[in-house]
This record gives structure tokens, sequence and C-alpha cells, in this order.
């Protein structure tokens, strides 16, 4: 390829706009893209106070008018939406002389963008399922959740490849929609490491003991409070692990068990040991995670398991329960622990191994850093995306749409 | 000249009187040595064809079979209308003079026509959605009177049957009276009123 080459993505949240996890997704994927020469347009939703067209680290974003039609429901917005992001990004595809190599869709909720887009340019398209509405769902129960479920298969019917960020995606979708082997392409999600480096005199002892006493460890848990993420067989591994050292349990992240999860705590009156804080922003969950002596994510169900890889990249070493990404992410006894799903007693031994014994605990959170910046760098997961953007565009130079 | 109607009804498929209105159209355009394409929706004989009357038809299926509204069975239908009229016109040189298109259901897909290929489109109107709604102020019917507004604001010439039509259009859209055309098929000069209608939105939009 003589030229640069061009992607344009289509993500329904891009910052500032920030629903889920594929808004920071498409953030560190198309400013690393741009750092090794790919020219990057995202399109996106707008945001109020959010500029239709600037600049962001390389990347050429812009913000579609998103509301233009009314709607009467979610569902129909998501396709007016598409509606409008397919004429925007036609007319940019236009100025630019047609200059785009390949689409790139993030989840159903651009499909029909991405669709159109593909077939009146006659260029290949790519897409990332994050996630499925049979797996968010657990099955299709309802219209709208059947049509998602259609809109999904014929997304990545339509795709030339399909990305999924875990094995265990992969073979989801792979089952989800019937897709051949060959399609699917497992590239992992990533995490800013940067973003955990020492500052410099940066004082931990005065935070920490905002949390905990001195001789208390500090158990940390993230996430929603609900019950696929298994929060209540951490709780019930408390008196467990207080039987053998003693230690704080941080609980960061709200749902509808709160007030259950509360109510056990203190029927088993350890309300001075267990600490839930709610929603905590940006900065001090990053100072709590380097804080944290062992880092519990005890979810049932997991497509990917970003909270986990997170806790590595800040040096605090993870009990995981043993499903879905998790079982990727962690290898036991050697980047982490792995619990038995769903049950306390193996998830107390997993963090009282840990927090008793310096040396497995050393040992595990030197290899999980090496393991974050080996495999789930931004920067390498950019080159692998770039790699299967040339090696589609080399299938597609052979195909009468060339 | 070349162009391609979208229409939601077509022999077989006749649903009101669009159906046989368009059929009578386009063996009229084929007669006046127009070469004439017609997109439209049948739910199983998918395909293109060319009929016995010279008019080449490209039949297209909803991909998506579950739904909640015919917004949103409209919505994911107008991506299929959208490949087959790309494959007419990567098949022809990459030249279509213009689109016409029938009522609201496709009006997605010639605005994304226009935008990504420069193909000018007339918008047909036969009815609003103010006229068939008993109540044009749901959440449903705005939806559907934003993409008639979307149709009018982005096609080229507007054409109606009747003067009353054309004053229902300014009255409700604010659209400028002089965009739209009345074409009368009851008129005797009807297909010539049409060829000239054509005359002046090909080749118009974008200069392509």
């Amino acid at each position: 390829m003589k030229n640069k080459l061009s992607v344009m993505m289509f993500s329904w949240e891009y910052p500032p706009r920030v629903i889920g996890g594929i808004s920071p997704h498409v953030y560190f994927l198309s400013k690393s893209l741009a750092e090794i020469g790919v020219k990057v347009h995202v399109v996106t939703c707008d945001f109020p106070g959010a500029p239709a067209h600037e600049v962001i680290d390389g990347v050429e974003v812009h913000r579609i008018d998103s509301y233009k039609n009314p709607s009467p429901d979610f569902a129909t917005w998501v396709y007016l939406m598409n509606l409008n992001m397919q004429r925007e990004a036609a007319a940019i595809v236009n100025k630019l002389g047609g200059k785009i190599d390949v689409f790139h869709a993030h989840d159903w909720l651009v499909a029909t963008a991405g669709i159109g887009l593909k077939h009146v340019f006659r260029k290949p398209l790519l897409v990332t399922m994050h996630s499925t509405e049979i797996g968010r769902r657990d099955g299709l129960h309802t219209d709208t959740e059947k049509m998602i479920h259609e809109t999904e298969a014929w997304l990545t019917y339509e795709a030339w490849k399909v990305v999924c960020c875990s094995d265990y995606m992969v073979s989801h979708v792979k089952w989800a929609f019937g897709l051949p082997e060959d399609k699917l392409v497992m590239i992992p999600n990533g995490v800013n490491t940067r973003a955990y480096e020492d500052p410099e005199n940066e004082h931990y002892e005065t935070f920490r003991a905002k949390f905990a006493l001195p001789h208390e460890k500090i158990v940390l848990y993230v996430g929603r409070l609900v019950y696929e993420k298994g929060i209540h067989v951490l709780i019930n591994a408390v008196p467990k692990v207080l039987a053998k050292v003693d230690a704080k349990f941080i609980i960061v992240g709200s749902g509808y068990m709160k007030e259950q999860l509360l109510d056990i705590v203190k029927s088993m009156r350890l309300e001075h040991k267990v600490l839930f804080l709610g929603f905590v922003d940006e900065e001090n969950l990053l100072r709590l995670q380097k804080c944290a002596d062992v880092s519990v994510v005890p979810s049932l169900f997991e497509p990917f398991g970003i909270v986990a890889l997170e806790a590595m990249a800040a040096k605090s070493p993870v009990v995981v329960s043993d499903t879905g990404g998790l079982s990727e992410i962690v290898d036991h006894d050697v980047t982490g622990f792995k619990a038995y799903p769903n049950n306390p007693e193996s998830l107390a031994w997993g963090i009282t191994r840990i927090l008793i014994d310096e040396n497995y605990k050393k040992y595990i959170r030197e290899n999980a850093f090496r393991k974050v910046q080996e495999k789930y760098d931004w920067q390498k997961i950019a080159q692998q995306t770039k790699q299967i953007y040339k090696s589609v565009l080399g299938e597609y130079s052979k195909s009468f749409w060339a | 000249m070349r162009v391609i109607i979208f229409s939601w009804e077509y022999p077989p498929r006749v649903v009101g009187q669009l159906a046989d209105y368009i059929k009578a159209l386009s063996t009229q355009l084929v007669k006046n040595k127009v070469e004439t394409y017609v997109v439209t929706y049948h739910d199983s004989l998918t395909g293109a064809v060319e009929e016995a009357n010279g008019v080449r038809v490209a039949r297209v299926a909803n991909p998506v079979r579950a739904h909640i509204g015919v917004l949103t069975w409209d919505l994911t239908l107008n991506q299929e209308v959208e490949r087959a009229a790309a494959s007419i016109y990567y098949n022809a040189d990459e030249k279509v003079d213009l689109i016409n298109v029938y009522d609201w259901h496709f009006i997605p897909a010639a605005v994304t026509l226009k935008n990504a290929l420069k193909i000018p489109f007339v918008y047909s109107v036969e009815s609003l959605e103010n006229h068939r709604s008993p109540d044009p102020n749901t959440p449903y019917s705005m939806s559907i009177k934003s993409i008639e507004w979307l149709g009018l604001y982005e096609s080229e010439k507007v054409s109606v049957k009747s003067e009353w039509m054309r004053d229902e259009i300014v009255r409700i859209h604010n659209v400028p009276e002089e965009k739209v055309k009345v074409v009368s098929p009851s008129a005797d000069s009807w297909i010539k009123d049409v060829l000239e209608l054509y005359k002046t939105v090909a080749g118009g939009a974008n200069g392509k």
C-alpha cells in the first residue's frame, strides 16, 4: 500500500461520552493506531459541549447529531441514530475523496451504519463484538432482545472479520451466531499501564491510613454490587479470612445488592472490617489499587474481566474466580490465584495464601505485571489490529469489489 | 437516462394503489427509452430480474425477522435497499442519473446514496403521516414525520399528484413551494411531465 492505511471507526460512545467499556476501548485503540501510522477517523454520537469535529491524540473525531429524530423507544433510537451516522459519515468519506480503506464497527449499536456504508462504498467492514444480547440477558425473552440478537447476527455475517477480546468471547460469539472459525479473531482488551506508573513522592501511607489500621492487610473489591459479580461470595469468605489474618475489606462500587450485603455483614458483626465506599473517582481508585495487598474478582459471569488486569497493572496481586475471560487473564499460581467459582472456602484460601506468604505474593505480582505489559499493552494490541486490517485488505484486493 | 425507483410495493406485492402505479410508470419510462430499475421489498422473491415490460426489478427482504414495530422493520430494511441500489450503480459504470423514492419507507437509503454516491433524488409523496395517523403527535408518528422531513429536505425535487397535496406539504413541513412539482397521473401529459421533472434533476445534485 502506497498511501497511509486509513480506517473509519463507528462507536456510539467516545470520550467525553462514556456509557460503558466501549468508549475507553475505542479511545485507546484509535490513539494507539494513530501512533503507529494509521489514519483513524472515529464517527461517534454528540455530547453536550464537545465539538462536532476535533483531532484528539492524532485521531480525527467526528460527532454526529444523534438525537435529530424523535424516537418512541431505545432500540428505534439506535436505528435512527444510525441513519444520521450513515448520512454524516457518507459525506465525510466523500469529502476525503473516498480515501477510507476499512470500516470498523463496535457492537450492534452501529450495525446498520456500518453495513450500509460497506455496500455503498464497497469497502471491507470489520466488527468488534464487545458483548452479545444473548449473553447479557442469558437468553432471548422479548421481541426487542430477539431483534437485537438478529441485528448482531447480521452484523457478524456482513463483517469480513469478527474481533473478540477473549478466547471465551470467541467461542461464545461463534456459538451464538454460528460463525465459521476462520472468521473470528482474538485480540485482547488493553490496559493503559502508564496510568499506574508511580508519581514521585506519592505518600501512600497517609492515604492508606484513611482506610485501614497499620497492622491490617487491605483486601480490595472493585465492581458493581450485582449477583453475577459474585460479591456475596467474597462477603461470605470474610470470616474465613479473618480467622487466619487481620484484614480490612474495602468494597468499591454500588448496585442493587448493597442493602442485602450490609445486612449480612451486620449479622456477622463485622461492620468494622468491611468498608463499603460506593462510587470512587478514578484518582482515588488508582491509589486504592496500589495500596491493596490483594484484589479479588469473584465473578460468576465475566466476558473479559478488565478489573483484574487493572489490579495487575497496579501491582496488586489478584484472586479471581476461574470463569470466562478471567480464566485466560490469570495463570494459577503464576500470575494470580484462581478460585473455584461461587465457593467462599476456595476464595478465602486464595486470599489468605497471598496475605500470609510474602514470597508467593511478590512472585505473583511481578509475573502479573510482566504479563500485562507483554500481552495487554495497547501498542501491541494496535499492532495486532493493524495486521488484521492489512490481511483483510490483502484478501479484498483480490475481490471484484477492489 | 438511467433511473432507480424505490417503492415498498410492486407487483406481485400489492398493498395499496402504489404497486400498480409504479408498474405503469416504470413500463412507460422504458417505452420512453429510460433505463428503469425498481428496488422493492418482497419477503421471499428476492433477487434481481428483468421483467417482460423491460423493467429491471430488484427485490430485497429484511435480514432481521423479529421486530417491535414498522419503524425498526423499515430502518433495517434500508441497508438491503442500499445494497441493491449500489449493485446497480457499480454494474452500470457508476452512473445513475437519479433515484425516485416513493413515500417515506426508503428515504433513509435515498439520503445515504445521495451523500455517498452523489445520486440526486426525487421524493414522490403519496401521503403524509399527518393525514394517515389519528394522532400525529405520538412519539411514533413524530419519528415517521421526521423521516418525511428529512426526505423533503435532502431531495432535489418533490413530486405530488395534486395541488392540494403540494399545499399541505408547504403548510406542514415548510417546504418552499417551487421545490414541489405537481405531476397528475390523470393528465394527458403525465409521462411527459415525469420526464420533464427527471430532466431538471438528472445530473443536478452534485455535478455527477
